[in-house]
């Protein structure tokens, strides 16, 4: 067995055939302002954008689960999996707090009296996955997985394994958070406490990605998606020196796979762990910076939305998205445009 | 044994039956199994369901956390492991509620303690289902992936086939898989809404039978490539299945059922004819039961090995049930037994056939194991016992 097992790495490509992403202003693959005041925006007008017709039954977390999926899936069409063995894997680091919390409020209220059997399985943990999997009549792999801030890198990481083993041969990859009040609550749920996250409004999103071979139809490539077996403490969260020096490690494991992406620029995108961004450190040595977090806001799957985002519309580039769980263990994703 | 076959190198769990795997499978196969009662705990608002709870006499919590220090520890003793192989482990925890126990508790102590004041707005203050990876990740330094899978009742079985698929695939060495649902007033009441909770007792595949009693516990279960000097089974055949048919029953034809239960034996190489025994889901709800029932008499016929539900003494774990029941399971062959499955008066003409009524000796050969949840999820493996 390899040395390497404990790495918590992989390195093999992941072609990207669609992304999207969708930030607090529901407006699907554009930025587009919003005001963390006035969330939550309704989903009627988002939910009839891309499904068609209204999800009467469903939640606000379902409906931007299935929204979001379903916007991915827009660019090669639901008919693309069909006859495919396919995988979904959800990332969400609260879930459905929007269901859980007016049903466990009328169980309180009532002495159990009346709450509601619809809330109540709207509320149960993987109902988004498995309205998503009906609809895209996706019977192999679905997983809901749940790992905080880092829970969007952990489904890739996951889906990564089974696309490799030839078990699947797409998966729907997807992260999804919403806004549920109060901010304070939200900012808890989240973790943030001082000097563990960057300043910036709490948001929402649900950002997919599908991966599998397709040459004519792939945008860009995951490269590699990383866990680092170190932990850091608080104050070295942020250290450029330390984050550019892995970030070029990654990007040289790549070239030494394949150099025709020598000449790609590069660009990092920073997770709302990193307290501060050194923009002069980083133009210095060569990279831009991509900071989607004033698109999206804070929240534990805002990752998605930022790979998705850069997947989507970047030029040629080599990007590296790092983020760190406030317990310390970072996370990178290595990915390239085409 | 094999280059790749996938060792269960521990295990450890709290049930309402007891503080370990080995005392629940102790007074499991003792028939010392009561039927469930009416909870005790400070945080449960209602007194009209019955639960099997796990006995303590702190703060629910306290009770949590305790019991999940509890299963680490036997199964990390029973697996003889180091302290850096645990770090160097991998994490899969399958919870329902995770810490949500936190919020329940935290605001029927502050209704408690002001009975004078307006009763607050609850408050949800927990992490999401990853918080319990994390708790035991910064406990035990684990540096390994941390994976937590939040599937409703198939949670933690689920998590058991995707830790193997990932052991087989070389992506890990070692997983610590962790199943954990603590009582909450959430699914009490909302299986009650439902009309799947049985006020009465838990009586699985029986005719009498009027729906699921819930449980708590916490389980861990080690699976390793490597094989320990006394690891005696193999882990084989995991096999998960979305059913998009329907959010709530696997449908009572029996067909998802016995194709989820085909494809672990394909997988397996293992012919229906050499199961020695199957651990079913075996909710006690009239669907589940009809559809478990059906596919396995579908599936093995009249050759049909002893079928047995643990629901009847340990109640419904939710997420925790797979890591649980595997547990308590691997515990009972250990004492040498097949436990008897409780609950049980009258065949259901419908099923055909009455669960295990009698402790039997445990011979080596495959065990099967069938978890079938909420929103289409079915999960199915075998533990194969060798000597």
């Amino acid at each position: 067995m390899s040395s390497e097992l404990n790495k918590n790495n992989l390195n093999t490509a992941m072609p990207v055939i669609a992304a999207s992403y969708i930030g607090p202003a529901l407006t699907p693959n554009r930025d587009a302002l919003w005001e963390e005041s006035h969330l939550p925006l309704n989903t009627d007008g988002l939910v009839n954008e891309i499904m068609g017709q209204p999800m009467r039954r469903a939640g606000r977390f379902i409906k931007m689960v299935c929204c979001g999926g379903l916007a991915c899936l827009q660019k090669v069409s639901l008919d693309y999996l069909k006859g495919k063995r396919t995988g979904i894997f959800l990332a969400t680091g609260l879930g459905n707090v929007d269901e859980i919390m007016p049903f466990i409020t009328q169980v309180f209220k009532h002495g159990g009296g009346f709450p509601s059997p619809n809330q109540f399985a709207n509320s149960v943990s993987n109902a988004a996955a498995f309205v998503l999997a009906r609809i895209c009549e996706v019977t192999g792999t679905v997983l809901t997985i749940s790992q905080e801030e880092l829970s969007f890198e952990s489904a890739l990481w996951l889906a990564q394994s089974y696309l490799e083993s030839g078990e699947i041969e797409l998966a729907l990859v997807g992260g999804c958070d919403i806004f549920t009040p109060t901010v304070e609550e939200y900012r808890e749920r989240v973790n943030l406490t001082p000097g563990n996250f960057r300043a910036m409004k709490m948001g929402e999103g649900s950002s997919w990605l599908l991966l599998g071979k397709d040459e004519k139809e792939k945008t860009g490539d995951i490269l590699a998606v990383d866990f680092d077996d170190q932990l850091l403490r608080l104050e070295d969260f942020s250290k450029s020196e330390d984050i550019l020096t892995k970030c070029e490690k990654l990007i040289s494991v790549s070239l030494h796979q394949d150099s025709a992406r020598q000449n790609k620029s590069r660009v990092f995108l920073p997770g709302f762990r990193l307290g501060k961004i050194e923009t002069a450190f980083w133009k210095q040595k060569g990279w831009e910076i991509d900071d989607y977090l004033p698109c999206c806001g804070i929240h534990s799957t805002a990752a998605a939305f930022g790979i998705a985002r850069a997947l989507r519309d970047g030029q040629s580039s080599f990007f590296v998205h790092y983020n760190c769980h406030a317990s310390g263990k970072q996370a990178f994703v290595l990915a390239s445009t085409k | 044994m094999n280059q790749g076959d996938i060792y269960v190198r521990g295990w450890g769990a709290v049930t309402t039956l007891g503080w370990s795997a080995s005392e629940s499978a102790c007074n499991l196969i003792g028939g010392a199994a009561p039927p469930a009662a009416v909870g005790k705990s400070s945080h449960l608002v209602s007194r009209e369901f019955k639960a099997f709870e796990v006995s303590y006499s702190g703060n629910p919590l306290e009770k949590s956390m305790a019991m999940l220090d509890s299963a680490l520890a036997e199964a990390f003793a029973h697996a003889e492991l180091t302290t850096d192989e645990i770090a160097e482990s991998s994490v899969l925890v399958g919870t329902t509620g995770g810490l949500f126990i936190r919020n329940e508790y935290e605001f029927t102590e502050a209704v408690r303690n002001n009975p004078d004041r307006k009763s607050p707005a609850i408050s949800c203050r927990n992490r999401g289902a990853g918080e319990v990876a994390d708790l035991i990740v910064n406990q035990y330094g684990i540096k390994g992936m941390s994976l937590t899978f939040s599937m409703a009742c198939v949670s933690s079985s689920h998590a058991l086939v995707v830790a193997a698929d990932l052991i087989k695939r070389e992506k890990i060495r070692r997983a610590i898989v962790v199943g954990f649902d603590p009582l909450l007033n959430m699914t009490l009441h909302g299986f009650a809404s439902l009309l799947l909770f049985d006020y009465d007792q838990c009586r699985p595949f029986c005719v009498t039978r009027a729906g699921m009693q819930i449980g708590e516990a916490a389980a861990v279960v080690i699976l390793d490539a490597d094989k320990s000097s006394s690891a005696k089974y193999k882990f084989s055949g995991g096999y998960q299945y979305n059913d998009i048919k329907s959010m709530t029953s696997a449908g009572i034809d029996g067909v998802t059922v016995s194709k989820v239960v085909e494809q672990t034996l394909t997988s397996a190489r293992v012919s229906p004819a050499d199961v020695v025994a199957v651990k079913a889901h075996g909710t006690g709800t009239r669907d589940n039961d009809l559809s478990e029932g059906r596919g396995l008499v579908k599936l093995f016929g009249e050759k049909l090995p002893p079928v047995v539900s643990l629901k009847g003494a340990i109640g419904h774990t939710l997420g925790a049930a797979g890591a649980a029941e595997t547990a308590v399971w691997l515990s009972c062959l250990d004492a040498g037994a097949i436990p008897r499955s409780f609950g049980f008066t009258e065949v259901d003409p419908e099923i055909g056939f009455a669960p295990l009524q009698a402790n039997v000796k445990a011979r080596d050969g495959a065990y099967l194991f069938t978890y079938f949840g909420f929103g289409g999820t079915c999960t199915s493996y075998l533990i194969i016992k060798e000597s």
